[in-house]
């Protein structure tokens, strides 16, 4: 009763003209850089995050996630078409996907992956709807220490899945948490590492570092490749024939299954979601040997399990404030931004916000279907724009949105600064992402850290004596045990090298 | 050499610095007690934890080595930097406009193709829309040229 009660509120919110024209320009401009290669929804996010702080929270959010999951969409069409993929989710789609359209069958991958990926986003949304309630509640019952420990365990399982050395993700970790310290200490008041520029003294804002390490260093990267395009595959009838139906749907399913279990686990997301269900299906099918030759189960299933994982990564940012991936932790920061505390709080002091996200978020799934299957052809026009119109408009984005931010030029100042680092950590083969989480859960995890210290009267053991506390801390050394071993380690690398 | 210019052991060299600076520029902080923690308590860990990690991450390369680093290309990264850096000092004093064209224009000359005519038009079309979305759309308080609009 209490989760129609819920929706009822949510649908409320959601189809106000107003959320309602935001999620359609999310799922707009989702699919637009999830056709374009070279821009991903993370860059994209990150460029957005000021002109969020023009909107109003409901709307800022809903725009934000429509953005991710129209992403998954949109990447999935250049992937099949042209054999590009626009996002690192989709990269498995152009597998099979590519190899139907060759046959004739674009037609039939194109709605089959957008169905897929709608049946995936609504199964996505009710789980959203239904883990919401009591993972909230079990949220509430935490202390200090218990937060302490879990933000511990976020953090170490988005370093498992971070791509490349192991040591260089956690030290990647800590260098964002040290980042995230930059401020007035909130106990004391005592000015740290603020150079006194007076800027700097509420902490270095959020938006620059992640335009700075996302965006500009992906568009100097871009620039520095050299960009082939290959022609686009004609698209015939959308109708997958009743065979292909027949076998996608199954499929489809498991996807969505394997991918929502994905998207909720820490460092999980679409990507991974995507990749595993691939490998599932390829493992379970009578007919291996057509993977790879345009096996319809290869497309179907990918394509749910990204978007489910897109859907269900939601949950343990929205109820526990834990961002499980990049775009989480941005997600995170433009809720700072408008001054929400992320956690368990806002399902209760703010559930027309809460619900209305959940429920726009199916309603731009609907949306989806309907802007990706009829308008593919202008989507796939837009590949033959060069790069080089490009960067200089998404440069031109992120700095008068910086500066819109407080009005500042220190802000897009910061940007070039955070622009050159990121240049250089990527360079070094240094992920981003770790970076982002560590700088975004570093102020709650000192402020927890301390005030657990300071209820055990300065007892490290605390840690170990709460239940949940251990509990999470037992799952994090697991974890990092996990990664020491030398099987284990070797199925990560391959894993990654697949992907790459 | 070669073992010096790995990906890893210059990531080992970057993470130590990071921590050295902490430790300088955090030397005035209060460390406190266990108990109740002053503001450098937590910075300092970090900072030696960041130094360990460093430690360990460059001391591997050395012995094992690791993939190279990529000689940079300097253009993109610099003309990039250059373009936001004069767009900051521009945006106050000129206006968005002039700011605009300034980063444009040097940002295309970061990209490996430069056609003046195809830059003219991408500064006109991207001034229409930065218009229309910032100061129609949004209604940001900037103006497009100082003194004029």
């Amino acid at each position: 009763m209490d989760m129609l009660h819920n929706l009822a509120i949510g649908l409320g919110v959601a189809i106000s003209l107003q959320n309602l024209l935001y999620a359609f320009v999310g799922c707009m401009v989702g699919t637009l850089i999830g056709v374009l290669p070279g821009i991903g929804p993370v860059a994209t996010i990150a460029m957005l995050l000021p002109i969020t702080f023009h909107l109003p929270p409901t709307a800022a959010l809903i725009m934000l996630a429509g953005i991710y999951y129209g992403a998954q969409y949109g990447g999935s069409t250049t992937s099949i078409l042209v054999n590009l993929p626009g996002e690192a989710s989709s990269v498995v789609t152009c597998i099979d996907g590519y190899q139907m359209a060759r046959r004739g069958r674009a037609g039939a991958a194109l709605s089959i992956s957008a169905l897929g990926s709608f049946f995936a986003g609504t199964v996505g949304t009710l789980l959203i709807v239904m883990f919401a309630e009591p993972l909230t509640q079990m949220a509430q019952k935490f202390g200090p220490a218990d937060y302490c420990s879990l933000m511990a365990l976020g953090l170490v399982a988005a370093i498992v899945l971070a791509n490349g050395s192991v040591l260089k993700a956690i030290a990647m970790v800590f260098l964002g948490l040290l980042f995230g310290l930059v401020g007035t200490d909130v106990n004391t008041g005592a000015q740290r590492f603020t150079f006194d520029i007076p800027e700097l003294s509420d902490g270095i804002d959020f938006a620059p570092i992640a335009m700075g390490l996302f965006g500009i260093a992906e568009i100097v990267v871009n620039l520095e490749k050299k960009m082939t395009r290959s022609g686009a595959i004609k698209v015939s009838s959308l109708w997958p024939t009743r065979e292909e139906a027949r076998r996608a749907i199954p499929a489809a399913i498991r996807g969505t299954v394997l991918g929502s279990i994905l998207g909720v686990l820490p460092g999980g997301g679409p990507t991974l979601g995507a990749f595993s269900s691939y490998t599932l299906e390829k493992k379970i099918s009578k007919r291996p040997q057509e993977f790879g030759k345009g096996a319809v189960e290869g497309v179907a299933a990918p394509e749910s399990a990204n978007n489910a994982a897109a859907q269900t990564s939601f949950i343990p940012m929205l109820t526990l404030g834990i961002p499980s991936n990049a775009v989480m932790a941005l997600m995170v920061g433009a809720m700072i931004i408008q001054g929400i505390q992320p956690g368990p709080e806002v399902m209760t002091k703010k559930p027309d916000l809460f619900w209305g996200m959940i429920v726009s978020m199916w309603i731009g799934n609907l949306m989806l279907v309907i802007i990706n299957l009829p308008m593919i052809g202008m989507w796939v026009k837009l590949l033959t724009v060069p790069y080089r119109f490009l960067a200089p408009a998404i440069l031109l984005f992120c700095a008068i949105g910086a500066y819109s931010l407080q009005n500042s030029t220190f802000h897009v100042e910061q940007v070039a600064i955070f622009g050159v680092l990121g240049y250089i950590f990527v360079r070094l083969g240094c992920e981003g992402a770790p970076f982002l989480l560590g700088l975004v859960l570093g102020p709650q995890m000192e402020e927890y850290f301390r005030r657990a210290m300071l209820l055990s009267r300065g007892d490290p053991m605390v840690f170990l004596q709460r239940p949940i506390s251990l509990g999470l801390l037992i799952a994090t050394s697991v974890l990092l045990i996990l990664m020491a071993l030398p099987s284990l380690r070797k199925a990560r690398e391959e894993a990654f090298q697949e992907e790459g | 050499m070669s073992r010096l210019l790995s990906k890893d052991f210059l990531s080992g060299v970057m993470f130590i610095a990071f921590g050295l600076g902490a430790l300088w520029f955090g030397r005035h902080l209060q460390m406190g007690t266990t108990v109740r923690m002053g503001p450098g308590y937590v910075p300092h860990m970090l900072a030696y934890i960041m130094l360990g990690l460093g430690l360990i991450i460059a001391v591997v390369a050395l012995y094992s080595g690791g993939e190279q680093v990529e000689a940079p290309k300097w253009r993109p990264i610099t003309m990039v930097t250059v373009g936001i850096i004069v767009f900051a000092l521009l945006f106050e004093t000129t206006g968005m406009f002039p700011s605009l064209v300034a980063l444009v224009l040097i940002a295309s000359l970061g990209g490996d193709e430069f056609k003046l005519t195809e830059v003219i038009g991408n500064i006109i079309v991207l001034t229409i829309l930065c218009i229309l979305v910032f100061k129609v759309g949004l209604q940001m308080n900037i103006s497009v040229i100082n003194g004029v609009w």
